[in-house]
């Protein structure tokens, strides 16, 4: 390959090792990069990921340049994978840039248990979480809701799980921002979306989310791993999801408003997903609280789904949660923006960081990292698929330099939900990770096992390779499957 | 009127073709439907929704988003749809199409289907062509 690579008349040129650049033309605001291995690029090249990416420079403020992940792929208005930093004074804020499901994240719990203590009882670990835990359209949430208790969740996020019983002070030690945002703003919240929460509080709706009880498999960084409780044959807990409805109804909300109350500037952008708010605006501070509130829902959403897994484990292995150490590692969002301070040109800026299917990935020493955390750096989960396993990392070096401090969220997808339909049959999936992986799945239908099937998705292996050898997200430990369920 | 599921490589899309608006924007919300579902049984009662908006395009996000709201609140998945759209020149730029439109909301109790968490205005067509109108909307799994 030479150094200059073209996909769908997009061309780039490679800068460094894994380092592509789009050259700033025409209306573009910046330039924009894209962190691939020539593999990954060619899959990234493979649909409309590169124009997104391109209309994604299109947004006033935009920062250096937009950039796009190595496990990227398209989207709707700004691609999945990307990163984008506005200024908070003349730039914008995005809701399509955010992505409808706001805080949609990761977390991991640790256990005491071996990968030995948990064979053979596979099945009745499965069959009970996926009895325990909602999923799926129309499975409700642990928690049945009142607008008062939705309110206080907006309001207060962990906090509001701590007092209620579901979550552990150190829940929220270790989860990012600790769990809480002060800057949610409840009043700028639609009544459809919080009549949308009240029915979903603990819920893991369906999509790619999913709950999976895993193995660590591998250890690359022994100090690391250390300092993160990892070891080898350890089962640990890991649980994507969102802030469901709520979150989406926000963004569809927001999306609507700003069409209305910025159409000039929405004129000027190549796609209306990008609908965008500018800075100082009443629409940009209204959505930037309103988002902060879902990030405040889909935290507790997790917490209260990890408080329905620990009452499961106690039931089947017979002892409690505290004896089982059944304790959070991270929890970390990948569909969000957040106002944070970075070094530009030599100078300190305060940008809307909107990471949408990207992960913060903050090195050692700064202090958003959690205090347990600090002189390691950020914990990074990416999952990966059904049959292929799923990484922790931490924060890499050169992240602020590169990335903003983000990297890869993922897989990411390279197979349509229509085609991974009629190639892959959910049943035959299922039981062919059975019997071949010993990994146990249940899911609502097979047709989301069909459309997660293994392979429908990138590499994650060279996903996180490219984040580690880039310094970007360095890898700790590896995981695999053992029992998965989703809706 | 007809629709077809188009591949989209993380989300899902929806062509649809019809005589008229109000034809199409039902064939596009059946195929919401079947998006999230491939069979569904006979019960459940029909329930009505009404929008008004600036311009078609947004008239249908409006209409599609309040459908996947209904389908939440209400805790049904709407099938079998009907809309009739209506332009209104002399009205307020906010109303200046209305769409009136039904479907019938199977029981979730009743259904085993999969969430589409939005719609979306990414690629989003609404447009007369020589055969009549013709839509395209990608929906967020």
């Amino acid at each position: 390959m030479t150094d200059t690579v073209e996909y769908n008349g997009i061309t780039l040129h490679k800068q460094s090792e894994y380092v592509w650049e789009i050259t700033q033309t025409g209306e573009m605001r910046s330039p924009a990069r894209v962190f691939a291995s020539e593999k990954l690029l060619s899959e990234i090249g493979d649909d409309d990921t590169l124009q997104q990416l391109v209309n994604a420079t299109h947004l006033p403020g935009i920062t250096k340049y937009a950039i796009c992940m190595p496990d990227g792929h398209q989207g709707y208005g700004f691609p999945v994978g990307g990163v984008g930093a506005m200024d908070t004074t003349d730039g914008c804020i995005s809701p399509g840039a955010v992505g409808f499901d706001i805080n949609c994240g990761v977390r991991m719990m640790r256990t005491n248990l071996s990968y030995s203590d948990v064979e053979g009882r596979e099945k009745a670990l499965v069959n009970r979480l996926f009895e325990t835990i909602p999923s799926g359209l129309g499975g409700g949430g642990v928690i049945s809701g009142d607008r008062k208790t939705v309110e206080a969740i907006l309001t207060d996020g962990m906090k509001w799980a701590l007092a209620n019983g579901y979550a552990t002070p150190d829940d929220l030690s270790h989860c990012e921002d600790g769990g809480w945002r002060p800057d949610a703003a409840p009043e700028h919240v639609s009544e459809k979306a919080k009549n949308r929460g009240e029915k979903q509080i603990g819920s893991l709706g369906s999509g790619n989310h999913f709950l999976e009880v895993q193995r660590v498999t591998d250890i690359y960084r022994d100090d690391v791993a250390a300092a993160f409780g990892l070891q080898p044959e350890q089962i640990v807990v890991l649980i994507h999801c969102g802030s469901r409805g709520l979150g989406h109804q926000i963004c569809s909300d927001y999306v609507r408003k700003i069409e209305k109350g910025h159409p000039e500037l929405l004129a000027a952008l190549p796609d209306k997903e990008l609908a965008a708010a500018p800075a100082g605006s009443e629409l940009a501070t209204a959505y930037y609280g309103a988002m902060c509130a879902a990030i405040n829902f889909a935290w507790v959403n997790r917490q209260v789904i990890m408080h329905q897994t620990r009452q499961v484990f106690a039931e089947i292995f017979d002892q409690s949660p505290q004896a089982l150490e059944m304790e959070l590692l991270y929890d970390v969002a990948h569909n969000i923006a957040k106002k944070e301070v970075h070094t530009v040109n030599g100078r300190d800026r305060e940008l809307y960081v909107h990471r949408k299917g990207a992960t913060r990935a903050f090195p050692a020493g700064r202090k958003e990292v959690p205090e347990a955390y600090r002189t390691v750096g950020q914990p990074i989960i990416i999952p990966g698929s059904m049959g292929t396993g799923s990484y922790i990392l931490r924060g890499g070096e050169n992240s602020l330099a590169l990335s903003f401090g983000s990297t890869a969220h993922g897989a990411g997808r390279v197979m349509s939900r229509t085609q991974a339909k009629k190639q892959f049959w959910g049943e035959t999936v299922r039981d062919e990770l059975e019997e071949t992986q010993h990994v146990y799945v249940k899911a609502q239908s097979g047709a989301t096992v069909a459309e997660e099937a293994p392979g429908v998705y990138k590499d994650v292996d060279e996903v996180v390779r490219v984040s580690d050898a880039l310094g970007i997200g360095d890898t700790v430990a590896r995981t695999f499957p053992v029992c998965n369920i989703k809706g | 009127m007809s629709y077809t599921l188009r591949s989209h490589t993380a989300d899902v899309a929806v062509e649809a073709t019809a005589d008229s608006i109000g034809e199409l924007f039902a064939a596009i919300a059946d195929g919401l439907t079947e998006a999230m579902c491939e069979w569904y049984p006979e019960n459940g009662e029909r329930f009505t929704i009404t929008c008004t908006a600036e311009r078609l395009e947004g008239l249908l996000y409006d209409y599609l988003d309040q459908l996947i709201y209904e389908r939440d609140v209400r805790e049904v998945l709407p099938v079998e749809h009907h809309a009739v759209v209506t332009e209104h020149p002399e009205a307020g730029t906010d109303e200046q199409w209305t769409i009136t439109a039904t479907a019938r909301g199977v029981p979730f109790a009743d259904v085993v289907a999969r969430d589409i968490k939005a719609v979306t205005y990414s690629e989003m067509t609404v447009e007369e062509r020589a055969a009549g109108w013709y839509g395209y909307v990608v929906f967020d799994v």
